[in-house]
């Protein structure tokens, strides 16, 4: 099948493609598929059993540290590298065997790589060239690219006299003019300074909704995922740890790694104890978050430091659960919101002898003083309207909050924690 | 590489260094290459542009031009395609021996012409390894035009080569990925993507191989046989007449050669911008 017949870039392309996907495909479908993909480079693991589906139209976003393995997952997905063993599935085809030429994707290097002795419409037109479409068809199509990505006075320039965003655009527009199955992007916004990258990143978003392609980014930038993704898939070192939405990635991670990866996190260490959390002196209430574990099993708990509310009186509001009391002993303002240390007054249990301690208690200072610090956060007009000073004794409770397990030796953490209630 | 010069200020107003430095370095120069290059042109017009012409238009003259031309072209042809296929080859693949090809390919540079032709006279040549074989077959290479086509692809292999595979080796692979997956065959992505790329890298290759096939000596006068109107290249002329006396007849063809490789560097120097990648 080929890629022009299952994709419909261009709305205006008549109704009559727009029947002949609709026979092909249901809405909602699979556009990508990728299946238990390995792979090693001389002895060293850098993908292990990855597995995930891009829907029609979805935008799935890779995020990871350098050396997470997601610029292989995209490169075996185009066709450029070989994987050790999995397959790559593009609209029901098993695509795993054929070379890069004949997969039909789109992918927009990193920089670009656009070709530096043709121009903009040379470029674009590129994809149809080799294809050796009438030349009436080539303009036709370059044209239509060209205004959709708003490059009409640019389209006799080469690559070198245009501006990083320009260059993606064009980038783009080439990989749109031959229909691909998929776009794949790599790290797109690297190459460019924070105030284009957060402009680009909202056009490349509402073009990719316009033309309904689904596409793969790659990042190991947590605000470009949130923004970019319908998906968010988090690798660390070779193995997906979660994927789930934007909203479900960042408040209910499955994982400590996923929530230290996407934005700050809190963690304490827990045993579970009668439905609820025991941290040191306190028990803090959580049935439906402990159901899954046995009773005194080691346990994280994980919470944001905006999902902390902080109360000189006592009075904590409706939706916030109590922790602990707290003393405050840092006041950073950081711009959007203030930043606040809080050392708790957990004590951490003294292990019996020979028992592993359970509790490591942060103590950073010399001095040994009790209680775990946190981090929270409150916006401004919080932080305005009821003014904390260092040294105020708090009560400190939680809006949300997630409990993972807490494996004592890493080799336990051999797979994902398994939810039972899902 | 069009890189605007600007000099360190050291002292206030007039530096005299700056002049000073600009004689010295005219006044080593002078007698070393200027005024034996200069040489060439006084003599050579010392009895008037008439005489000049003559020596010039001799048949023997004219021959031994029209075949160092056409024997540098061949040279430089072959140079410029197998070079591009070596430096492809070299440059994407990795094998067991790679690197010894890489030296070996610049060794002539550094070995005396001379040498290098008589070792193909010891391949080639009636009783060589190969020449043996041929020989019988009514195939004959050496003491002709093609011996001296050889002898100048030896020669002059390392400059096209290593004008080309640099631009190889730091060629970014991602604009032949990103052709393949835009859908190129392998041919195409060469014909339009790679090639383009090296444009610049060829033509200098060219031009150097060129130049320098057009002076090979040491090698030719072994190969070649040096049969006037047959196998006598420019140089080898201006050597043969040099060796007779008719120093007017060698300095005319010399004169030719000099202003030739004065053109060809001209264009290296100042279309250098263009000839860069990218």
């Amino acid at each position: 099948m080929l890629p022009e017949e299952i994709t419909n870039i261009f709305g205006d392309e008549g109704a009559d493609q727009e029947a002949a996907r609709a026979e092909t495909a249901a809405p909602g479908e699979i556009a990508a598929s990728v299946r238990g993909l390995s792979k090693s480079f001389k002895g060293t693991v850098v993908l292990e059993d990855i597995n995930f589906d891009v829907a029609m139209g979805e935008s799935l976003v890779l995020l990871g540290a350098s050396g997470s393995g997601k610029t292989t997952i995209l490169r075996i997905i185009a066709g450029l590298e070989e994987p050790d063993t999995g397959r790559i599935i593009l609209h029901g085809n098993d695509v795993t065997e054929l070379p890069a030429r004949e997969r039909g994707v789109g992918v927009i290097f990193q920089a670009y790589a656009l070709f530096p002795r043709m121009s903009v419409e040379q470029n674009i037109g590129y994809g149809l060239r080799i294809r050796k479409r009438p030349r009436k068809e080539i303009k036709r199509t370059v044209d239509e690219l060209i205004n959709l990505v708003r490059l009409e006075e640019h389209r006799k320039k080469y690559p070198s006299q245009l501006s990083g965003g320009q260059q993606q655009r064009v980038a783009i527009a080439r990989t749109l003019a031959y229909k691909p199955q998929v776009l794949l992007f790599d790290e797109p916004f690297g190459a460019l300074d924070a105030q284009t990258r957060v402009r680009l990143r909202r056009e490349i978003r509402s073009l990719l909704k316009h033309i309904n392609v689904p596409s793969v980014f790659i990042t190991h930038d947590q605000e470009e995922a949130l923004e970019l993704g319908d998906r968010i898939a988090v690798l660390n070192v070779g193995r997906l740890e979660q994927i789930g939405t934007p909203d479900e990635v960042y408040n209910k991670p499955e994982t400590e790694y996923v929530a230290t990866f996407l934005g700050a996190a809190n963690l304490l260490l827990g045993v579970v104890n009668n439905g609820g959390v025991e941290l040191g002196t306190v028990n803090l209430p959580a049935p439906e978050e402990t159901r899954r574990f046995r009773e005194g099993q080691p346990v994280k708990l994980v919470f944001r430091p905006e999902d902390v509310c902080l109360n000189r009186t006592g009075a904590l509001p409706a939706g916030c659960q109590r922790l602990t009391n707290g003393v405050i002993e840092e006041i950073h303002f950081v711009g959007a919101y203030e930043r606040l240390t809080v050392r708790l007054d957990l004590i951490a249990r003294q292990p019996s002898e020979g028992t592993p301690q359970l509790y490591s208690v942060t103590i950073n200072t010399d001095e040994k003083r009790m209680g775990i610090p946190i981090i929270v956060t409150r916006p401004k007009p919080e932080a305005n309207s009821t003014r904390l000073a260092v040294g105020d004794r708090i009560a400190v409770g939680l809006t949300a909050f997630r409990v993972l397990p807490n494996y004592a030796l890493a080799s336990e953490r051999a797979s994902r924690v398994v939810d039972l209630e899902k | 590489m069009s890189t605007a010069f600007s000099t360190l200020r050291h002292v206030r107003g007039f530096d005299v260094v700056r002049p000073l430095s600009i004689v010295t370095m005219l006044a080593i120069m002078t007698p070393l290459v200027l005024l034996p290059l200069a040489s060439i042109f006084i003599f050579g017009t010392s009895k008037g542009l008439g005489s000049f012409w003559a020596a010039l238009t001799a048949p023997e003259a004219i021959f031994a031009l029209k075949l160092s031309m056409v024997t540098s072209f061949w040279a430089t042809v072959f140079n410029v395609i197998f070079g591009l296929f070596a430096s492809y080859v070299l440059s994407r693949y990795n094998f067991w021996g790679r690197n010894a090809i890489i030296v070996t390919i610049s060794l002539p540079t550094a070995i005396p012409t001379a040498v290098a032709g008589f070792a193909l006279l010891l391949l080639w040549g009636p009783y060589g390894t190969l020449g043996r074989l041929i020989e019988p077959h009514g195939i004959h290479v050496m003491f002709t035009a093609w011996a001296i086509v050889l002898a100048n692809v030896f020669v002059t292999f390392p400059l096209a080569f290593g004008v080309i595979k640099p631009v190889f080796d730091t060629m970014s692979r991602s604009l032949e990925e990103a052709s393949a997956t835009i859908g190129a065959t392998r041919w195409q992505t060469f014909w339009h993507v790679t090639l383009p790329s090296l444009r610049g890298a060829i033509v200098t290759g060219a031009l150097l191989t060129f130049a320098r096939a057009v002076g090979e000596f040491g090698s030719t006068i072994l190969v070649s046989g040096n049969l006037a109107n047959r196998t006598q290249t420019a140089p080898l002329y201006i050597f043969a007449k040099f060796n007779e006396g008719q120093v007017e007849a060698a300095n005319a063809v010399a004169i030719v050669l000099a202003l030739f490789s004065f053109a060809i560097f001209s264009v290296l120097f100042f279309a250098r911008d263009w000839l860069d990648t990218e």
